[in-house]
């Protein structure tokens, strides 16, 4: 009887430290939350990284780095986040904590524009079995991916493979059509002059750059034809080659302009009006 | 019945005592939590953070490692005025006085406040022997290299300095005294003379062949247009390789400039780079094992 009393009361005692323990605990960890939803960041790290320091019994560990990352991503600083979020990978205790830390990794590399990256963790997340049911979130990231690779028609085809996700699908492959191809800008501008600028619907640049390379081809050929060979080659080299190469690089500047402003109105778009979930 | 009862309550007192003990060591925000998570911060290289929980501990008490820590952790993430000002306030009966002193002087150093700096060690009293000690000479000594006043003598100026670092100072203090710059009066009277030779003089070797080559092939193409009765095209190509021949000028005094900019930004960055691997002649003390 003597004993049974001392056991509980030994019990009891010690029960009520460690609840006290862990209840100190959870108001620390609820006051990081807070710093957090009110966009004090430095703080809630701060915060988080005291819960860190003092929790000795890992019970925070994985939602408080999980919770740095997220600080550390909201203020821009991609690399600190992507450290943290995979600290919550190894101190993850569930299969889907595992997955909700590679999830967050991947999306803040997309936002780093580590898009290689990326690709290459979805490609392992999609190869391990225990998340063969995530096969749709999957493809989603993956066509975040590429949007952001500016690889407009694999995003497209990514977003093909989800039902639910046609808005992006279209808009990923409007942007593919209404983009200009710099090759074929290039290859045309090397056949006729100035023909790539007016593909991009710079008309006057194009007119313009065909005339200097028709004045200065005359220039030559003249030249050449009247036998004064040297003349011939110094006005080639030093005025027709350079209208022809200039206009070359002209071509594929402006297709690469243009198509600059596509992608950011879509991502523009995407920043501001679309409402499912971003990276 | 009594015993067992006196048994149950003085163990029960002895886990209750316990029990308050960790109640107290999970206060997170208890002065000296916050002083164990500020060291954890500390050696983390967190500074700024570290700095802040520091401050929190000292309004509560009053400790002369957290203020030299504070300084440090401000020196640390280049806050160096105020890491200076922090050093000064360090209590003269404090252990870490003279290392305070020193410590000051090196923050005047990194914020480039090279004036204020030697005119404390010049008018430091004689007795006061962290300012005269070595690690205070050389400070005062290497800030010459960093700015345009006039260097003291040789002798003088390597006196703090031996061993492996004798002959790299020695060699930074020649460079000061003689800077190995291109003058841009000379390139400019070189590229009058050969088109391209002011060049070769800054070491553009490539620029120099090519400004030759233009020159003469623009003036040569005007002399045989002018000489077979092509006058406007003489003039066109005579005007090009004037524009050239001027050009070149102008480039070569340019580049002579450019060089010069180029060579002391390479010096001074040479003098960083030895100072931060010689911990600008002051080691840190070590807090974190």
């Amino acid at each position: 009887m003597k004993w049974l009393v001392i056991f509980l009361v030994s019990i009891i005692v010690f029960l009520t430290s460690n609840i006290c323990a862990q209840d100190v605990l959870k108001k620390q960890f609820a006051y990081a939350k807070n710093l957090y939803s009110n966009e004090d960041y430095y703080d809630a790290i701060t915060e988080l990284k005291r819960l860190l320091f003092f929790d000795t019994g890992c019970h925070y560990t994985f939602e408080a780095y999980m919770l740095m990352g997220k600080s550390y991503k909201m203020g821009g600083k991609f690399s600190d986040a992507i450290l943290n979020y995979t600290d919550a990978e190894l101190n993850a205790k569930t299969i889907q904590q595992i997955y909700q830390a590679k999830i967050e990794i991947i999306r803040t590399n997309i936002l780093r524009r580590t898009t290689d990256r990326a690709l290459q963790l979805l490609g392992e997340l999609e190869k391990d079995k225990r998340f063969a049911h995530k096969a749709n979130e999957i493809n989603y990231w993956r066509g975040w991916d590429f949007m952001f690779a500016d690889k407009w028609d694999d995003a497209s085809k990514s977003f093909s493979k989800i039902d639910s996700c046609k808005q992006l699908k279209y808009l990923a492959e409007k942007v593919h059509k209404d983009k200009y191809s710099e090759v074929f800008s290039n290859l045309i501008s090397h056949f006729i002059p100035g023909t790539g600028q007016i593909y991009t619907g710079n008309y006057f640049s194009g007119f313009l750059s065909l005339g200097w390379n028709i004045l200065w081809g005359y220039v030559t050929v003249n030249s050449f034809a009247a036998n004064r060979i040297f003349d011939g080659l110094v006005e080639l080299n030093l005025l027709w080659l350079r209208f022809y190469n200039g206009n070359i690089q002209n071509a594929q500047n402006f297709a690469k302009e243009k198509n600059l402003v596509i992608t950011n109105k879509a991502l523009n778009y995407l920043q501001f009006k679309y409402d499912g979930l971003k990276p | 019945m009594k015993k067992t009862i006196f048994l149950i309550l003085c163990y029960s007192s002895i886990l209750i005592a316990q029990s308050v003990d960790k109640q107290k060591e999970v206060n997170l925000f208890s002065p000296s939590n916050i002083k164990k998570f500020a060291d954890y911060l500390f050696c983390s290289h967190d500074y700024l953070r570290a700095a802040l929980e520091y401050q929190r501990y000292l309004s509560t008490n009053h400790n002369d490692t957290v203020s030299y820590k504070i300084a440090i952790a401000n020196s640390k993430i280049g806050n160096y005025s105020k890491a200076a000002k922090l050093f000064t306030s360090i209590d003269h009966k404090s252990h870490f006085f003279s290392d305070a002193q020193l410590e000051y002087y090196k923050a005047l150093f990194q914020d480039e406040d090279y004036f204020e700096l030697r005119n404390d060690i010049i008018n430091a009293d004689s007795s006061n022997q962290f300012l005269h000690s070595p690690r205070a000479k050389k400070l005062f000594y290497f800030s010459y290299l960093f700015t345009n006043d006039s260097l003291p003598s040789e002798n003088q100026f390597l006196s703090p300095f031996d061993g492996t670092d004798f002959q790299r100072v020695k060699d930074f203090y020649n460079w000061k005294e003689a800077p190995p710059y291109k003058s841009s009066l000379v390139a400019g009277i070189l590229a009058a003379i050969i088109p391209g030779l002011g060049k070769f003089y800054v070491k553009e070797y490539s620029d120099g062949v090519f400004a030759f080559l233009a020159t003469a092939a623009l003036g040569y193409l005007s002399y045989t247009d002018f000489k077979a009765g092509h006058d406007i095209r003489g003039w066109v190509f005579g005007g090009v390789a004037a524009g050239f021949y001027a050009g070149n000028i102008y480039g070569s005094i340019a580049a002579a400039q450019i060089y010069n900019v180029k060579i002391q930004f390479d010096f001074v960055n040479s003098l960083k780079i030895f100072l931060n691997a010689q911990d600008f002649f002051i080691p840190e003390i070590k807090f974190c094992r």
